[in-house]
C-alpha cells in the first residue's frame, strides 16, 4: 500500500472516511463465516458514487485488490480481504434516491438496509420481497453480491428476480448501466450477471428494485411432527399437489427447543420439527387452501396443527424462525451454518443423511431452513476451545454440500460461494465451465484486481486464518 | 459447379470466404450431417433468406444437423473455413435475427426436436431446440401442466428461437418471458466444445450465464438442449371483452386496472384498424366501430377469479365501456381468443405488406404514447394497426404497406423509427420480446452508452473473440464518425427487402 495512494483516497473521500491503524480496521477482518478472517490494508467509506468511482479509479492505476463490503453479515467469507488490498465500505451510501409507487419501483444506493425499503413503501401498500434473515441489518448492495434469498423466496423468487436496474463501476472506473426498468431490455442479460457475482466484476453504486403489493390476507399454520421425515414428506406432498405457500419453513427439535428458551415462541421443545407455513391469497380462498394443506399434513402424523389466530400470534411464530439462528448462541459458543439445495423430492433422504453425517462425526446439527425450496440450512454446533472440534465441523460439513450435490442439488441456495465452497466450485462445474466463467470476470476485470480469491478456485491457497476463537453472533 | 450459380441470387453482397473454402467446407458437411442435410442449390436455400421480418439475404450453404455432435462438428468445420454461422429456429423472428447478412453457414436446428426428460413432479423437461413451442404444452397438458411462454407464433416457433429471442406472449403479465422459464442450457461454443450453463437447480453459484445466453440472439453460441421450467395448470381461468368507443378510454382502463393492483394473467388491446382486419378475416364478432377491445383473463383459485373479474368489470364501466362481455364457457373463452390470435393474420386482409413494430413503455404512459403512434401515422401517412400486451406496456404497432408503391418501405421504416424514439423518450425500450436482430442494430444507442455497448462487446468476445456467431446482429455497426451513429437505421449493405 503506497502512502501516495492513502493520500489520494484521504483527498477523495475525505480523512474521516479513510482508516488505515489496526485498531480501526480490525473490525473490517471478518465477516458472519465466523471461522475465518485476514486484514485489509486500508478501509475507504465512501459518502456518494462519484467517490465511489473516483476511488476505484485511484486503486486501478496503483493495481491494488478492491473489496467491496455492505453490512459485513455474509455467511461465506465472501468480503474478507485474503490477499490484502483496499476495502471500500459501502455503508455511508444509505440513501433512498426514489419511490415510485405507481411504477411499483424504489432506486436506492447500496448501503440501504434491506428491511428499510420495506418500511419506507409499507405506507404505499408495497414491499420488497427479499427477506434474508439479517434483513434488518444486511444491505440491498450485499444481498445483490450474493443474489440473497429469504422464507418467502419460496413465492416471490430470489434477489435477482427483484432488480431491474443497476449502475456497475468496473474495475477501470467506468461506469455501466446494466438492465432496465422496463421489460426484457435488449443486448445480453448483464444485470443477471452481475447480481450474484460476489464483487467480483464490479461494484454497484445505484439500483433500481421492484415492489410488490402486499397481500390481501396472509395465513400462518404451524405444524408440529414427532419426527423429521413426516416434516419433510409434508413439504414434499404440498408441493407436489400444486400448492406453493408464500414460505414453508421447517426449525428442528435442536433449534426449537434453542429458540423456546430465548423467545417463548410457542413451539413445543419436545417434538421432532415444525413446519411454518405461510399462505397469501384472496382472503375466501386462504381457507380452503389451509384446510387442503392440512389435509396434506394429517397423512403424516401431525402432533398439532394450528394457525395463528392473530397478527401478534402470527409475528411470535415468526420471530421464533427468524431468531432461531441467533438463539443457537445458548446451546453453544460458536457455529457453522452451511446452506445447500436438493430438489424437493429428495429433502426426505438428505434430511436423513444430515442426521447419519452428524452421528458420524459426533456432532450436534441444528436445522432452522426453507424446506419448500429444498434449500437446507445445517447448523453445526461446536466448541473452537476443545482440540480438533473445527476440523470435525468442516468435515462435516462438507460431506453435507457432498450429499446435497450426489441428491441432484447445489452447493449454496442463498448465502454465496466467497471463500468458503469456492474449491466445491469443482464439484458442480467441469474446468470448462469454470473457465468460461474466468473468461467473463476477465471481461470485467481483466487484472483479477476485484475481490480476489472468491467464487471461483483459482488454484492459489486460501490465505485466510482460522479463527478458532470465534464466537456466535447472536 | 452449382456453386457458383448461388452468387446470382439476390444480395449475396460481398463475400469474404472463397469458393474453394466453401466447397471443401460443403464436402466436409455432407460428410457430417450427410448428403440430404446440406442444402447449397439457389431453390433450396432461398427458403432460409427471410425470416418474420421484412429483411432478406441469401445464406451460401444451409446444414440440417440432427444431433448434438453433428452441431459441434458443423460449428468447428465452418469456423476453420472462416465461414460465418447463423443460427435459426423455425424463422418466425421479427427482427432479421436469422437472415444471413453476411452470407454464411445457417445451421437450422429444426431437426433437433425431441422432448428428452419430463419431471412432472420436479417440474422440468429437457428439451431440443427445435421443439416446436406449442408442443411443450401439448405433451403435459393432460397432466395438468404447462410451458408459460406463449408467443403469438407458438404454433409455429422453436423453443430455441424463443431462447435466442427471450420470447414473451401474452401471458408475459403474469408468468415472465423466456428467461424466467429456463434454468439450464447446453451451449456449442466457437472451438465446438459443448458448455452447460446453469442446471436443474435454479439461482446455482457462479455467474449466471444461462441468463446471459438467453436473449443473445445466436451471438454467443447455439443452444443445443434446454432445461425449462414447467407450471401447474391454474384451477380457475376467467376471460373478459370489455369494448371501448374510444381508445383513450381503454388505455386508461389498462393503467387502472394494474394500479388497482391486480394482475391479470393477459391484458391485450387490439384498435379498430385490427377489429376490421379480424372481422374480414377470421370474424370473432368484434363491433367494427369501436376503437379499441380490451381482452382480459385473469386466472388462479376461483375464489380469486371470480372477484378479480367483477373488479375489472367494474373499472371497465366507470371508465366509459361500451360493453363488457364475461366468456361462461370453455368455447365462449376460446371464442373471445380466436380474434386476439388471428389478428396477425387478418391484416393481410388491409394491405399487401405490415411491418410489426415492437417497443415497451411504463404502462402509465401508455395513454399518452398511443396518441403519439396515431399521429406519427398521420404525419407520415401510414396506416397502422395496433394489437399487443397492453399490460406489460408492450405496444405492436402494425405498419401497413404495399411492397410496390414507389417509397413506401422508406416512409414505413421512418415512421418505425419514429414510434420506437417515442418509446424510448416515454421511458421505455426497443423492444419488447422480438429482440434487435438487423432491425434496430442502430438504435441501440438510443438506450445504451459507449461504456453499456463496450461491457457487451467483451462479454461477446469472452464467448466468441471472432465474432463468427451470427455476426452483424445485435450491436451497432462501428462508428465511421458520429454523425453515423445517429443517422436512422439504414437496410445493411447487401440485403434487399
Amino acid at each position: 500500500m503506497t502512502p501516495s495512494l492513502i493520500e489520494r483516497l484521504r483527498e477523495i473521500v475525505g480523512s474521516d472516511f479513510v482508516l488505515t491503524v489496526p485498531e480501526d480496521t480490525v473490525v473490517y477482518e471478518q465477516d458472519a463465516f465466523l471461522v475465518a478472517r485476514a486484514h485489509p490494508d486500508a478501509v475507504v467509506l465512501p459518502g456518494s458514487a462519484g467517490e465511489v468511482t473516483a476511488a476505484v479509479r485511484a486503486t486501478h492505476e496503483v493495481g491494488v485488490p478492491l473489496i467491496v463490503r455492505g453490512a459485513g453479515t455474509g455467511l461465506n467469507g465472501g468480503s474478507i480481504p485474503v490477499r490484502g488490498g483496499v476495502m471500500l465500505v459501502l455503508t455511508r451510501l444509505d440513501r433512498i434516491l426514489e419511490i415510485d409507487p405507481r411504477g411499483r419501483t424504489a432506486t436506492v444506493e447500496p448501503g440501504v438496509i434491506n428491511a428499510d425499503v420495506t418500511v419506507r413503501t409499507l405506507g404505499d401498500g408495497l414491499f420488497y420481497a427479499p427477506d434474508p434473515g439479517s434483513q434488518g441489518v444486511s444491505t440491498i448492495g450485499g444481498n445483490i453480491g450474493n443474489n440473497a434469498g429469504g422464507p418467502h423466496c419460496l413465492a416471490y423468487g430470489v434477489t435477482g428476480n427483484h432488480v431491474l436496474e443497476m449502475d456497475v463501476v468496473t474495475s477501470s472506473g467506468e461506469i455501466v448501466t446494466v438492465g432496465s426498468r422496463s421489460l426484457d431490455p435488449p443486448g445480453y442479460d448483464l444485470a443477471g450477471l452481475i447480481v450474484g457475482s460476489e464483487g467480483t466484476l464490479g461494484i454497484v453504486t445505484r439500483i433500481t428494485v421492484r415492489l410488490l403489493r402486499r397481500p390481501e390476507a396472509v395465513q400462518t399454520l404451524l405444524a408440529v411432527f414427532e419426527t423429521i421425515d413426516d416434516a419433510s414428506q409434508t413439504v414434499s406432498e404440498i408441493i407436489a399437489a400444486g400448492i406453493i405457500p408464500t414460505a414453508m419453513e421447517m426449525i428442528d427439535g435442536v433449534v426449537m427447543r434453542a429458540v423456546e428458551a430465548a423467545i417463548h415462541a410457542g413451539y413445543p421443545a419436545d417434538a421432532g420439527a415444525v413446519l411454518l407455513i405461510e399462505v397469501e391469497a384472496h382472503a375466501d380462498a386462504l381457507t380452503r387452501i389451509g384446510a387442503r394443506i392440512e389435509e396434506i399434513a394429517r397423512r403424516h402424523h401431525p402432533r398439532q396443527l394450528r394457525a395463528a389466530a392473530s397478527a401478534r400470534e402470527r409475528e411470535l411464530l415468526w420471530k421464533g424462525r427468524k431468531e432461531g439462528a441467533g438463539a443457537l448462541g445458548r446451546l453453544a459458543p460458536s457455529y457453522y451454518l452451511h446452506d445447500g439445495v436438493v430438489p424437493r423430492t429428495k429433502l426426505p433422504g438428505v434430511m436423513r443423511r444430515v442426521a447419519e453425517i452428524a452421528r458420524a462425526h459426533d456432532l450436534v446439527i441444528g436445522n432452522l431452513f426453507h424446506a419448500g425450496d429444498g434449500n437446507l440450512h445445517p447448523t453445526i454446533l461446536f466448541d473452537p476451545r476443545v482440540p480438533g472440534m473445527l476440523d470435525r465441523v468442516v468435515a462435516a460439513g462438507e460431506e453435507i454440500l457432498k450429499a446435497c450435490v450426489d441428491a441432484g442439488g447445489s452447493i449454496t441456495g442463498e448465502h454465496g460461494v466467497g471463500i468458503e465452497k469456492r474449491d466445491y466450485m469443482k464439484w458442480l462445474f467441469t474446468e470448462a465451465d469454470l473457465e468460461a466463467m474466468r473468461r467473463v470476470k476477465r471481461a470485467f476485470d481483466p487484472d483479477g484486481r476485484l475481490n480476489p480469491g472468491k467464487l471461483l478456485p483459482d488454484g492459489q491457497p486460501p490465505a485466510y486464518a482460522l479463527q478458532t476463537g470465534a464466537r456466535a453472533w447472536s | 459447379m452449382e456453386l457458383m450459380d448461388r452468387d446470382r441470387g439476390p444480395g449475396t453482397g460481398e463475400r469474404k470466404a472463397a469458393w474453394p473454402v466453401l466447397t471443401s467446407l460443403v464436402i466436409e458437411l455432407r460428410r457430417i450431417a450427410g448428403g440430404a442435410h446440406v442444402l447449397v442449390a439457389p431453390e433450396d436455400v432461398i427458403v432460409y433468406e427471410q425470416d418474420g421480418s421484412i429483411l432478406q439475404a441469401m445464406p451460401e450453404i444451409v446444414v440440417l444437423p440432427g444431433s448434438i455432435d453433428e452441431v459441434r462438428a458443423i460449428v468447428r468445420a465452418a469456423r476453420a473455413a472462416g465461414v460465418p454461422i447463423v443460427p435459426r429456429g423455425s424463422g418466425t423472428g421479427l427482427a432479421g435475427g436469422a437472415v444471413p447478412a453476411g452470407g454464411g453457414v445457417v445451421i437450422s436446428l429444426a431437426r433437433l426436436n425431441r422432448v428428452g426428460e419430463v419431471d412432472l413432479r420436479g417440474r422440468t423437461a429437457i428439451v431440443e431446440p427445435g421443439v416446436i413451442n406449442l408442443d411443450v404444452t401439448k405433451g403435459i397438458a393432460p397432466q395438468g401442466y404447462f410451458y408459460a411462454p406463449d408467443p403469438s407464433s407458438q404454433a409455429a416457433c422453436s423453443v430455441g428461437g424463443n431462447l435466442a429471442n427471450n420470447s414473451g406472449g401474452p401471458h408475459t403479465l403474469a408468468y415472465g418471458v423466456t428467461t424466467n422459464h429456463t434454468l439450464g442450457v447446453e451451449v456449442v461454443l466457437h472451438d465446438g466444445n459443448p458448455l452447460w450453463l446453469g442446471g436443474h437447480v435454479p439461482d446455482g453459484p457462479g455467474y449466471d450465464l444461462c441468463g446471459v445466453f438467453v436473449g443473445s440472439e445466436g451471438t454467443l453460441g447455439i443452444v443445443v438442449q434446454g432445461i425449462v421450467r414447467l407450471m401447474r395448470a391454474r384451477e380457475s381461468v376467467r376471460t373478459l371483452l370489455a369494448v371501448f368507443d374510444r381508445m383513450d378510454d381503454a388505455t386508461r382502463v389498462v393503467v387502472d386496472i394494474t394500479g388497482a393492483g391486480i394482475v391479470p394473467a393477459a391484458l391485450e388491446m387490439m384498435d379498430q384498424t385490427t377489429i376490421e382486419a379480424v372481422e374480414r378475416g377470421a370474424p370473432a364478432g368484434f363491433p367494427r366501430d369501436a376503437e379499441a377491445v380490451l381482452l382480459v383473463e385473469v386466472e388462479g383459485v376461483r375464489e380469486y377469479t371470480e372477484r378479480a373479474l367483477r373488479e375489472i368489470d367494474a373499472i371497465c364501466r366507470r371508465g366509459a365501456v361500451r360493453d363488457v362481455r364475461i366468456a361462461q364457457t370453455e368455447a365462449e373463452r376460446q371464442a373471445l381468443w380466436k380474434g386476439r390470435k388471428g389478428a396477425f393474420g387478418s391484416l393481410g386482409t388491409l394491405a399487401p405488406n405490415y411491418y410489426v413494430m415492437d417497443g415497451v413503455v411504463p404502462r402509465s404512459r401508455l395513454p399518452e404514447t398511443m396518441r403519439r403512434v396515431a399521429e406519427i401515422g398521420r404525419a407520415f401517412g401510414v396506416r397502422i394497426a395496433n394489437v399487443f400486451h397492453a399490460g406489460d406496456g408492450n405496444l405492436h404497432p402494425n405498419i401497413l404497406f404495399d411492397m410496390r408503391v414507389p417509397g413506401a418501405l422508406d416512409r414505413v421504416i421512418e415512421a418505425g423509427a419514429a414510434i420506437l424514439r417515442a418509446c424510448v423518450d416515454a421511458g421505455g425500450s426497443l423492444t419488447g420480446e422480438h429482440g434487435i436482430g438487423l432491425e434496430k442494430r442502430e438504435y441501440m444507442s438510443w438506450v445504451f452508452t459507449e461504456a453499456d455497448l463496450g461491457a457487451m462487446a467483451r462479454i461477446r468476445r469472452a464467448f466468441d473473440p471472432t465474432a463468427g456467431f451470427n455476426p452483424g446482429k445485435v450491436f451497432p455497426s462501428p462508428p465511421a464518425c458520429g454523425e453515423a451513429r445517429r443517422a436512422p437505421a439504414k437496410i445493411p449493405a447487401g440485403l434487399w427487402v
